[in-house]
C-alpha cells in the first residue's frame, strides 16, 4: 500500500473509532438502564402474582374456618332455623376470632408470624358474607374456592347439615404457584 | 512503515471496539437475568412451601373438624366417637377419662377436640365402661383459643375397644 492510502486508512480508522466510542458510551447507559428496569418490572410482576396466590389461600382458609365454626355452632346450639342467621352474623362479625382461627392453622402448618403478618397485611380477611343462599328450609354458605355447605330445615328445625364440601376441601387443585417465566430483555 | 503499523493497530482497535459493542449488551442482559432468576426462584420456593404446608395442615384440620361435627350429628357414645376417629385417622386413637366423662382426640398439638358425655355406662357382661349421651364437643383448640387442659391419660383408657 502506498503512503497516501495508509493515511486515508488511518483517518478513516480514527473517525470510525471516535464514532464507535460515542455509540458505546450512549448505548452503555441505555442497556444498563433497560436491563435494570426490565428485570425489576418482571420481578415485581412475578412476585405480585405469586403473593396473590397466598392472599387467595388466606382468604379461602378464612371462609373455610368460618364455615366449620358455623357447622359446629349450628350442631351444638338450639338447632332452630331462627338461630342460623344470628349464629352466622356473630361468626362473621368477630374478626379477631377469625384471624385467630386462620392464624392457628398457619402456625400449626409451621408458618411463622412474620410470614403470616405479611400475607395478612395484603389479604386482610375474606370480604363479604359467606352466605350464598338464604331460603326457607334451605341455607347455603361458601367455604372457600368452590366449597359449599348446605343446611336443611323443616318446620323451623334443623334436619341435616351437609358439610361434605368441607371434608373434601382441597386447595391444591385450585391454587398453584407458577414457575417464573424466562427473563426477557426487551 | 511507521504509518503502516499505526494503521494496522487502529484497524485492530476498531474491530476490538465493535466486538465490545456487541458484548456489553450481553453482559447487562446476563447480569439482569441472574438477578431476576435469583429473586424469582427465591419467591417461587418460599411461596410454594407456604402453599403446600398450609394445604397439608388443612388436610389434618378438616379431618379433625369432621370428627367433631360428624360426632355432634351422629355419635351417641364414646364408641361412636372412636369409630369416627378411626375413619379419619386410622393410626391415632383418642383417650378417655371416665372420671371427667370426656374423650380427648389429638391428631396433632394444633388439632385437638374434647367430647363431653353425660353418663358412664358399664357393660354388665364384660365390666367395660364407656361413655354415653354425647353432650358437646369442645373445639377451642381448633379455633385457636387457649388449649384445653391436657387431661391425664385415663383410667380405663380405650376401655370400649
Amino acid at each position: 500500500m502506498d503512503k497516501k492510502k495508509m493515511k486515508i486508512l488511518v483517518v478513516v480508522d480514527i473517525v470510525i473509532l471516535v464514532a464507535l466510542v460515542i455509540i458505546l458510551m450512549t448505548l452503555k447507559g441505555g442497556y444498563e438502564e433497560q436491563a435494570r428496569r426490565t428485570a425489576n418490572e418482571q420481578e415485581t410482576a412475578y412476585l405480585e402474582k405469586n403473593t396473590q396466590v397466598l392472599v387467595e389461600q388466606w382468604r379461602a382458609v378464612d371462609q373455610y374456618s368460618m364455615a366449620w365454626k358455623l357447622v359446629h355452632t349450628v350442631l351444638s346450639g338450639v338447632k332452630s332455623e331462627a338461630a342460623f342467621g344470628p349464629a352466622l352474623a356473630a361468626i362473621e362479625a368477630d374478626k379477631d376470632a377469625r384471624f385467630k382461627q386462620v392464624s392457628h392453622l398457619y402456625t400449626g402448618a409451621g408458618i411463622n408470624d412474620n410470614v403470616q403478618n405479611g400475607i395478612y397485611q395484603k389479604a386482610g380477611l375474606a370480604e363479604g358474607s359467606i352466605l350464598l343462599k338464604n331460603e326457607k328450609n334451605s341455607k347455603e354458605v361458601a367455604c372457600g374456592k368452590g366449597c359449599v355447605v348446605k343446611f336443611s330445615y323443616a318446620k323451623g328445625k334443623l334436619t341435616n347439615v351437609d358439610f361434605s364440601g368441607l371434608v373434601q376441601f382441597n386447595l391444591a387443585n385450585s391454587l398453584k404457584i407458577e414457575k417464573p417465566a424466562e427473563y426477557h430483555f426487551e | 512503515m511507521n504509518l503502516k503499523n499505526i494503521s494496522i493497530a487502529l484497524t485492530v482497535l476498531v474491530f476490538g471496539v465493535i466486538a465490545m459493542l456487541f458484548m456489553q449488551k450481553g453482559n447487562y442482559v446476563n447480569q439482569a437475568k441472574e438477578h431476576y432468576d435469583a429473586t424469582t426462584a427465591k419467591s417461587f420456593k418460599g411461596n410454594s412451601m407456604v402453599l403446600e404446608l398450609v394445604n397439608n395442615a388443612i388436610d389434618m384440620n378438616k379431618a379433625t373438624w369432621a370428627i367433631a361435627c360428624e360426632g355432634l350429628q351422629t355419635a351417641k357414645s364414646s364408641q361412636d366417637m372412636a369409630k369416627l376417629e378411626a375413619k379419619f385417622f386410622p393410626a391415632t386413637k383418642g383417650s378417655m377419662s371416665i372420671t371427667n366423662k370426656t374423650r380427648r382426640f389429638e391428631a396433632s398439638s394444633a388439632n385437638v377436640i374434647v367430647s363431653t358425655f353425660g353418663k358412664v355406662e358399664e357393660n354388665k357382661k364384660t365390666g367395660v365402661k364407656s361413655l354415653v349421651d354425647l353432650q358437646s364437643v369442645d373445639v377451642s383448640v381448633l379455633l385457636g383459643k387457649v388449649a384445653p387442659v391436657v387431661e391425664e391419660v385415663s383410667d380405663e383408657e380405650g376401655a370400649e375397644e
